[in-house]
This record gives C-alpha cells, structure tokens and sequence, in this order.
C-alpha cells in the first residue's frame, strides 16, 4: 500500500516536471533556447534600432533615452555607444550620435525583419496581437537577410507592418514618413489612421482594446488638453491626449466613403438584407482572402439567409452561393441595409 | 538577357503610391463586372421562387425541434447499418479465409514439404494477419463509406458541418472536424484523408491529429469484447448486456470529448503558428447517383485504405510469428519482452502481454485480440488452447476467452485500462503513413503519434493508482 | 533568301500549330509524347470538373458535392477528329490571385504551359461567383471555352441563362452542359477542336472597370513592359501581378520565363 502511494506520488511529480520543462514560452526549454541568442549582439542591434527611430521620427537622441530604452545603465549605454564607434556604425557629434551609412543600412536590416515577421505572424498565424511585437523583438536577430527575402516573397511582398509601419525595402529605402499625431487635427476632421505605436505596450494593448486598427476612419469630436474624443465606426471614444498622440492619421478626402450609419454584417435578421460597404482590416492574411475570393467585396448584396442549430455561423446568401460565415468575422464586415 | 529592373524597380514605386488596398481593389472590379455581366445573362422567372425546394430542406435540418434529432438518428442508423450488415459477409470472409483456405494451404506446404520455418512465416505469420485484416475490415468499410459518401453527395455532411461549428469553434477547430471525426469512426485513415476538405492549416491539422480519438471499427469489436468479459460480468447478470453497451458507449464518448479538449489545446499551444480561416459552403441538395457512389467510394476509400493495410499486415504477420518463435536457450523473443516490460504494464495497469501487442500489432487494431490471445496462451502456458506459437486466434466462446484471460492474470483494472488504451494509443501504422502523406511533416506526423500515446499511459497510471487505492 | 521562305512558312503554319509551352510542360510534370494539343480543365471547386474529366477520358475519378476533392493534378488523354488531347485537371480554386499551393498550381499551369485551350467548368446556377475566376483566367489566356455544367440544375430553380449574350460578353465560346447525364460534351469537343487548331479565334474579355489610380499604374508599367516585349499577350496581367508584388512573376520576368511566352519570339529564332 505504501508502495503504491510512493509510486503514484513520483509519477505525478514526473508529469509535472515535464510540464515545466516544455510549457511554451515560460519553460525551461524555451528559456534556454533563448539564452542561446548572441546577447552582445543584441544590444547593438537594438541601440541602432533605437538610434534610426530617432532618426526617422526627427526626435534627437541622447544617452540618456539609449539607456532608458534598453533599460541599461548610463555607464553601459555609454560603453556600447563606444562599441558602436569603433564598429564604425555611429559617429558621434558635439551633442548629438548619429549613425553612419553602414549603421544606418545595419538598422534598416534589423527593422525590415522585425515589421515582416509581424506581418507573418498577423497574416499567416493565429497569434493574438499582443505577441506580435515580442515575438519580432526575438526573431529579428536570428533571421538572416536572405531569409528574410525569402519570407517577404512567401508573403507577397507586403509594404506595411500590422501596425501600418512600412517595411523597408530589401535595398534598404523606406518612404517618406507619413501622417502625423491624431492630436494636431481640428474638430469635425475627417482622418484615416495609418500607424498605431506599437511602444510603450501598455498603451498599444489599449488602443487594440478600444477596437482601433490601421485603416480606420474617424471624425474627430473634440480636441482638448483633458481628453480627444472621435466617432468611429459608429462609436464615440475618448481618449487621453498623451494616448491618443501614439494614433497616427493622415486626412481623408474620399467623403462620399467615409463610413456613417453603418451595421455590421452580424446585426442582421436572418431574411434582411444588405449592401457591402467594406471589410475591416482586422480581418487579415487568408481569411481576407477567403472572403475577397467569395465575394465579399464593396458593392455586394448579402442576405442573411439561414441561421445553424448552435446560432452561429450564419449561412448568408452571396453572388447566388450560400456561404456560411461566423459571428466573429460578420462583426467586422460592415454593410448598409437595404430594403427591397 | 534583357534587364527588366527598371520595371520592377518602377512596380515597387507604384505600388507605394497605390498602397495596400491593391488587392481588395482588383477583386472589387472583377466582381463588379461579374455581377454586371451576370445581370445581363441570368433570368429569374418571376412568379416561381428558385432554391425553394433547398430552402425548405434547410429550414427543417437547422430547425431547433428536428435538426438534431434528424442527425443523431441519422448517424446512428449508418453505424447500425454497419454493425448489423457487416456481421455475416465478416464471419463468412472470416470462415473462407480462416477456416478453409488456411488449412488447405498448411495442407499444401505440408505436401510440397515446406520447412517449419517458411511455412510459419508465409502461411501462420503474413498470410494470416492479412487475412484477419481483410476479414474485419473489408464488411463495414464497404458498407460504412458509400452510406457516408452518399449523404455528402447529397449534400447533407456540408449542412453536419455547419450546425456543429459552435462546438468545434469553442475547440479552435472547424466544423468540418465532425465529420472527418464521424470517418473516423469508421477508419482512421479515411478519416485523415477527409481532413483535406478543410481548407484552412491550422482547422486541417487539428482534424488530422485529433482524428486517432475517434474509436475506429478495428477497436469496436475489442471494446465489445472487453466489456463484455470484465464490465458486464461484475454487475447482475439481467443488467449485463446494458452495462456492457454503457461502458463501450462511455469510451467513444470520452474519445470525442478528448478530440475537443485535445483540440482546445492544441490550436492554444504548437498550433498557434498556423494560419487559421474560416469559410463553410453550403452547397445545393442534389440528388445522389447511387451506382456511381458505390463504385468510386469502393474504390477510392475501401480498397484504397484496405490496400494499405494489407501492405502493412504481412511484414507484421511475419514479426508477430517471429518474436513467438525465435527461441534463445528455450525461451522465446516475445516472452523476453514480456517478462522484461510486465513491471512496466502493470504499474499501468496492464501487463506485458498488452504491451507487446499493441507494438507488433501496429498496422491494425483488428488484429490486437487475437494477438494478446496467442501470446497469453504462450506466456500462460496453457495447452489445448489455440494453434501453437505464434499463430493468432480468436474463440467463438467468450466463456473460453475469459478463462485464458484470467490464466494469463487478468483482473477488471486490467479490462478497463485496456478498454482506455485502446482509445488511447498511437494511431495504427496505415493511419501514421496517411499523415505523414497528408501533412508531409515529420514533426505532425509524430506529435500525431506520440500525443495519444503519452495520454494513454498517463490515464492508465492514473486510473490503475486510483483503483488500487479504493480497492 | 531561302531563310526568308522558311520563315514565311513557319509563321504560316503557326496560325494553327499548337500552342503550348512544350519545354515548361515538361518541367511542371507532364508527360508530352505522343500529344498534339493540352487542354487545361479549370474552375471552381464542386462544379462538376471531376465529371467532364471522366467523361472525357474514362477515368474515374471521385467526384463528389464537396468543395475541395481534386487535391493533386490528375490528368488523361483523349483522341478526337484524330489528334490526340492531353487533358489536365487543374485543381478546383476560387480565384488565381490570393496565395494558396493550388492557386499557384493552377495559375502557373495556364500561364506557363500555355494549354491550346482551357476549358472553364462554372456552376451556372452561381454563375456570378464563377465569373470571378473566369474573368481571371481570360487575363491570362486567349484559348478559353466556358462550359455552363449543372443546366439541369439551373432549370430546377427556374433560371435561365442568355448564353449568346454571354459568349458575346466574354468572347469566347460558352457551352450549355449537363455533365452527369453526359450532356453537352459533343458540342464541347467540337469547340475543343476549332479553338486548339485556331479555327475559332476568341476574343476574351479583359477587365475594363479598375478604379483610375490602379488603372493608370498598371497602363503606365504594362506600357513599359511592352516596350521590352512586344508581342506579350497579357502585358496588363504581368503588371497587375508586380504591382501585388508577386514573388514568382517577379522572379519569372527577370529570369526571362516570361520572355519565352512570347509567341512569335520563338518561332522568329528557330529557323536560325
């Protein structure tokens, strides 16, 4: 009997320390696997990342926000920045670092892996948002150049990261900067959002919690010093101005598409009808396809046509197939009604 | 060579001023001119409704009061269909090839003088694990897939598919899954090849590696037959038959309700790298063509997956005779084995006799029992009992099973560990090649095989611990 | 001099030669001898495609009222009129221009094999959601026939379909079928015959409704590439896919693959 209690008890610890050694991402498994990237490397890698945002976004850099966004200490930021020198990747001016050609072509290197695997991991993964960035912050020190290439062709080239950030080129050009912070705008603009700041990540994981994404529209409601409050999508949100500063828009001038008095494909009865009016771009990577490739495009008539025992999905009637789409993808098709 | 770079070079300029919506815009003009050439072309007559015919089907079979009772009662009839219509063409495929053909051919290698060795190898090893193969499995697959094949055909398994979504979408699965699962019921290898109707990665290897928990035809008749033996014989005897068909129906439920939580898990964990979409089309009803149905199905699926569990039938014939019957210094390989991994099968509950089987059984579930009963006969040293080393056998008798079982130190925790690893194991090596055909990966293919197997030794330790503490 | 009567001579015959790509025929896998012409059996899945290619060539193949069954390419040769056909069925896609292994299989079957004709299999009771592939494939190719299968079906829910208006909107032939009751399929072969040995000469529809910017990128670019390859015949399409930033026309243009899609490129060079 206490032999069979002595066994039981050792088996279960064995389960559970093979629990521990592979639970993804917090196991021992995963911790050494990391442990393995080059951590010197790292750090260069990082600061000329940080060095180029600097760079793009017209905003100096300095010692102090090197150790601060890479959390080290002044006396070790000032150590790398040395390295950096020697390397011949940064030349220092009287008060101010800059990169060099190479370092720059360096950080170009690092930030197209870094956009594209986010872009892979929205596409092509069922990864949550709220890991795209870490994920990337990994990869893009493993992944080399002609990787890179070879997973910007699988896929299809795209220009833009998840967070609207372009993806320099495999040259190494990036277009201008565009869109500004949604704070400079006036009351009653019509903007678009084409960036989201992904840094810091709390912030970012509360812009993704209001529901906002690249590709919005929005009509700004009120700008003030305590709060910026817009309708989107046929919401109102209000926001704190030191939040809303990490939306970039640009104005919109297509008036007649701004989208107003929209429903969502899910809100309608089964027997109702509908007019596309656009997909949201929260649907991405095959599942947009999937729908495109069907017929879910602006201008298609939709009718909700027969609901399944389990109330969702829903079979819905488009170009003369019935297509069954679920609630999770109905919410982000937005449609018009019609009554005929 | 021309160089074209000043184009290319242009094309990625371009596409910046255009930006994303490339893609969304070309498809909106494409159908956009569809809908206006289509406008011109189709007529709809106007005082006939069209699709009401598929309209009114639909209402019934998604109607709150019907459409469930319509699928279960459905799906249980394809199964009785299968059980009852496959029990005689088995027993008389079972008679031809067992009981007349085997020993006619003994006869011959006895005449023609074949030595012990060939003759146990060709005609005791390959020639009769290929025949058990055929014999149960060829009746109800060639019943099972053509029923099956006709309501797809008809249009119905797409409208299964699409009332069971809420389900199988709460598992980060695809509604389809019922059905590769309903297949898999059936064959598992069939089952894995359906997968290829789902269309998105992720849902598609979910139904791939998850399809093993469907308890599959080979193991129905091990479940029966356990059940029978250790379930029903500890309750009343008037209470026999219901407890044994409850304890069978429990392990198939379990297995579905693995098939989900397994798939929760998965599509949470490893699976999270894979691209995951969802579309489901409802296709019209038409009116199945019986006599091709059959045909192709005969074709495409019964023979196809019979065929390759032929193939792996005979080289495992010839191990199981093998291991019976290569003797160092008095003592065959298959009894080394067991004495060496008995410690091992009942600290799980079972013994080395099981554990055995299930290794050299591997290309069929079918052909567990009889090997479990010749390697027991041998290891028990029982005489008068079967046909001698290495040569599998079944008895018509269960009274006769159960005394073998109990002289080779069965107990009930032995019959209920064995009724849950045989849900619980490695897929049978024709089902672990369709995988790897159907994924083209070593790492699915093995998580596919290794998964349930971890379970199952998992649930046995658990299961006999539990029973041995309350006992 | 001579040379100059060769070449007339090829040109001539080049009206009703076949027209396939016999070299990347090859490389994608199919066995060319002993045919005179390729015909690629396209469309969208559970239209019926499985059953024309039985039809066709005997084989029995699945077919069944399930999206999605022909996963690998099968393929089947036929004679009639005494040539012989080789005939491939392309598995069944909803477009050419998302990114899926059967897409590319498709896509790069019609545009680099060059079959003398592509049979196009549609649904017609969901005609509109065909047309999405149809008009796709007529940008690639010029030898298409659209066979209209499951008219039984059409009729069952009351519809009908003006098929002269819509060869004439499509410009290519369009065939009325019932494949299952095995109807249609003389009318089909003979289109078969008069549009692989150039006696029909269609005159596909391309897509005329782009929205202006895209429209103006892709003239300007399809006006570069026909600089560089005159005689292309779907410069609009190679434009449109760089524009995508398709990997594989990209790498395809400037490893000269779509150089050699030029039809009387090739016979210019051969007499030499």
């Amino acid at each position: 009997m206490d032999n069979e209690v002595f066994t039981t008890l050792v088996g279960f610890l064995l389960l559970i320390l093979l629990l521990l050694f592979f639970l993804p991402g917090r196991g021992l498994f995963s911790k050494w696997k990391r442990a393995l990237l080059d951590s010197k490397r790292v750090r260069i890698e990082d600061a000329l990342k940080h060095l180029y945002d600097c760079e793009y976004n017209n905003t100096g850099c300095s010692l102090d926000s090197i150790s601060g966004n890479l959390s080290l200490k002044r006396d070790e930021a000032a150590g790398l920045i040395q390295k950096l020198q020697s390397l011949g990747l940064v030349s220092l001016g009287r008060d101010k670092i800059e990169l060099t050609g190479e370092g720059r072509n360096y950080a170009l290197r690092i930030i197209r892996v870094h956009r594209l695997w986010e872009r892979y991991l929205a596409d092509e993964t069922s990864i949550h948002a709220s890991e795209w960035h870490e994920r990337a912050e990994d990869v893009e020190h493993i992944l080399s150049a002609e990787q890179a290439d070879e997973l910007a062709a699988q896929i299809g080239n795209p220009l833009t990261d998840p967070h609207g950030d372009p993806i320099p080129s495999s040259e190494g050009k990036m277009p201008v900067k565009q869109g500004v912070p949604i704070t400079q705008f006036c009351v009653n603009d019509h903007v678009k959002i084409i960036h989201l700041e992904d840094e810091p990540k709390t912030i970012f994981a509360q812009l993704v919690a209001e529901g906002l994404y690249v590709g919005q529209h929005l009509r700004i409601i009120e700008i003030s010093e305590e709060r910026v409050k817009f309708e989107v999508d046929d919401e109102v949100i209000v926001l704190a101005p030191i939040i809303a500063a990490n939306i970039s828009v640009v104005k919109f001038d297509e008036t007649n598409r701004v989208r107003r008095n929209l429903k969502k494909l899910s809100e309608l009865k089964v027997g109702d009808g509908g007019l596309v009016v656009g997909i949201s771009n929260l649907i991405r990577g095959q599942q947009r396809r999937r729908l495109l490739d069907l017929g879910v495009v602006p201008g298609t008539k939709i009718k909700a046509e027969i609901q399944s025992l389990g109330g969702d999905p829903t079979g819905y009637r488009i170009r003369g197939a019935t297509i069954a789409i679920r609630k999770k993808q109905a919410s982000q098709i937005f449609i018009k009604e019609i009554n005929e | 060579m021309k160089n074209y770079t000043d184009i290319t070079n242009r094309a990625n300029e371009l596409r910046w001023e255009i930006g994303e919506s490339f893609h969304d815009s070309i498809i909106e003009s494409i159908y956009s001119e569809a809908a206006a050439i289509s406008s011109n072309t189709v007529k709809t007559s106007k005082n006939k409704d069209s699709y009401s015919f598929d309209a009114k089907i639909d209402k019934i079979l998604t109607s709150k009061a019907l459409g469930f009772p319509i699928m279960f009662v459905l799906l249980a009839l394809v199964f009785w269909v299968t059980i009852v219509g496959s029990n005689y063409p088995s027993s008389l495929i079972a008679e031809l090839l067992l009981d007349n053909v085997h020993p006619w051919l003994k006869q011959i290698s006895s005449d023609i003088g074949l030595s012990y060795f060939v003759d146990g190898i060709l005609i005791d090893g390959a020639y009769l694990a290929m025949a058990w193969v055929v014999a149960v499995m060829l009746p109800p697959m060639a019943i099972f897939f053509p029923i099956f094949t006709l309501l797809e055909d008809f249009g119905y398994l797409p409208r299964v598919s699409f009332n069971m979504d809420f389900l199988f979408r709460k598992a980060g699965a695809h509604g389809k899954q019922a059905l590769t699962m309903a297949m898999g019921f059936g064959c598992n290898a069939a089952g894995v090849v359906a997968a290829r109707v789902i269309d998105s990665p992720r849902e598609r290897l979910l139904a791939i590696i998850t399809n093993n928990f469907s308890l599959c035809n080979g193991r129905w008749p091990t479940q029966i037959l356990i059940a029978t033996i250790f379930i029903g014989s500890v309750v009343p005897v008037h209470f026999a038959g219901l407890a044994t068909a409850a304890a069978v129906v429990a392990v198939a439920l379990l297995g579905i309700i693995l098939s989900l939580v397994v798939s929760w898990t998965l599509s949470k964990s490893i699976l999270k790298g894979e691209a995951s979409a969802f579309s489901l089309e409802l296709p019209p009803y038409r009116p199945p063509r019986i006599l091709q149905t059959l045909y192709t199905s005969l074709i495409d699926r019964t023979l196809f997956v019979l065929w390759r569990a032929i193939v792996f039938a005979l080289p495992a014939g010839i191990v199981i005779w093998l291991v019976a019957n290569i003797n160092i210094q008095g003592i065959s390989l298959a009894e080394y084995f067991i004495d060496w991994a008995n410690p091992l099968g009942l600290l799980i509950g079972l013994n080395g006799v099981i554990l055995l089987a299930y290794i050299i059984a591997i290309p069929a579930n079918e052909i567990v029992i009889p090997t479990v009963l010749m390697l027991t006969v041998m290891t028990a040293r029982l005489s008068g009992i079967g046909e001698g080393a290495g040569v599998m056998f079944e008895l018509d008798s269960i009274k006769d099973t159960t005394t073998i079982l109990q002289a080779g130190g069965w107990t009930t925790l032995t019959g209920i560990n064995l009724m849950l690893f045989s849900l619980l194991h490695n897929p049978c090596s024709t089902t672990i090649y369709t995988i790897y055909k159907e994924t083209k990966s070593v790492k699915w293919t093995a998580v596919a095989t290794f998964l349930p197997l971890i379970m199952g030794f998992t649930v046995c330790f658990i299961v006999a611990h539990l029973y041995r503490l309350i006992s | 001099m001579n040379n100059w009567n060769l070449n007339n001579k090829q040109m001539e015959q080049c009206v009703n030669c076949p027209v396939h790509n016999i070299d990347n025929l090859v490389k994608l896998g199919i066995n060319m001898s002993n045919f005179d012409y390729v015909i690629a059996l396209a469309g969208n899945p559970n239209t019926g495609k499985s059953t024309i290619f039985n039809n066709l060539t005997g084989l029995k193949q699945h077919t069944g009222n399930w999206p999605g069954k022909t996963v690998a390419r099968a393929e089947g040769g036929f004679v009639y009129n005494n040539n012989n056909y080789k005939l491939v069925d392309l598995p069944g896609t909803y477009s050419l221009l998302s990114t899926s292994t059967d897409e590319d299989i498709a896509r790069n079957f019609i545009l680099f094999g060059k079959p003398d004709v592509t049979i196009i299999v549609v649904d017609s009771t969901r005609l509109e959601r065909n047309l999405n592939l149809v008009l796709q494939i007529l940008e690639i190719t010029d030898r298409a026939i659209l066979a209209l299968n499951l008219m039984d079906e059409l009729k069952r829910n009351n519809m009908s379909i003006d098929l002269r208006q819509l060869a004439r909107e499509l410009g290519i032939p369009v065939v009325p079928m019932e494949a299952r009751q095995k109807k249609g399929m003389d009318e089909l072969l003979k289109y078969v015959d008069e549009v692989s040995s150039g006696k029909f000469i269609c005159k596909p529809r391309r897509l005329k409704s782009l929205s202006p910017k895209i429209d103006n990128a892709v003239n300007e670019l399809s006006k570069k590439i026909k600089e560089q390859l005159p005689n292309l015949p779907n410069t609009r399409w190679v434009a449109m896919r760089l524009l995508e930033g398709d990997q594989q026309i990209i790498d395809a243009l400037n490893s000269g693959e779509i150089g050699n899609l030029e039809p009387s490129l090739k016979h210019a060079e051969e007499p030499v």
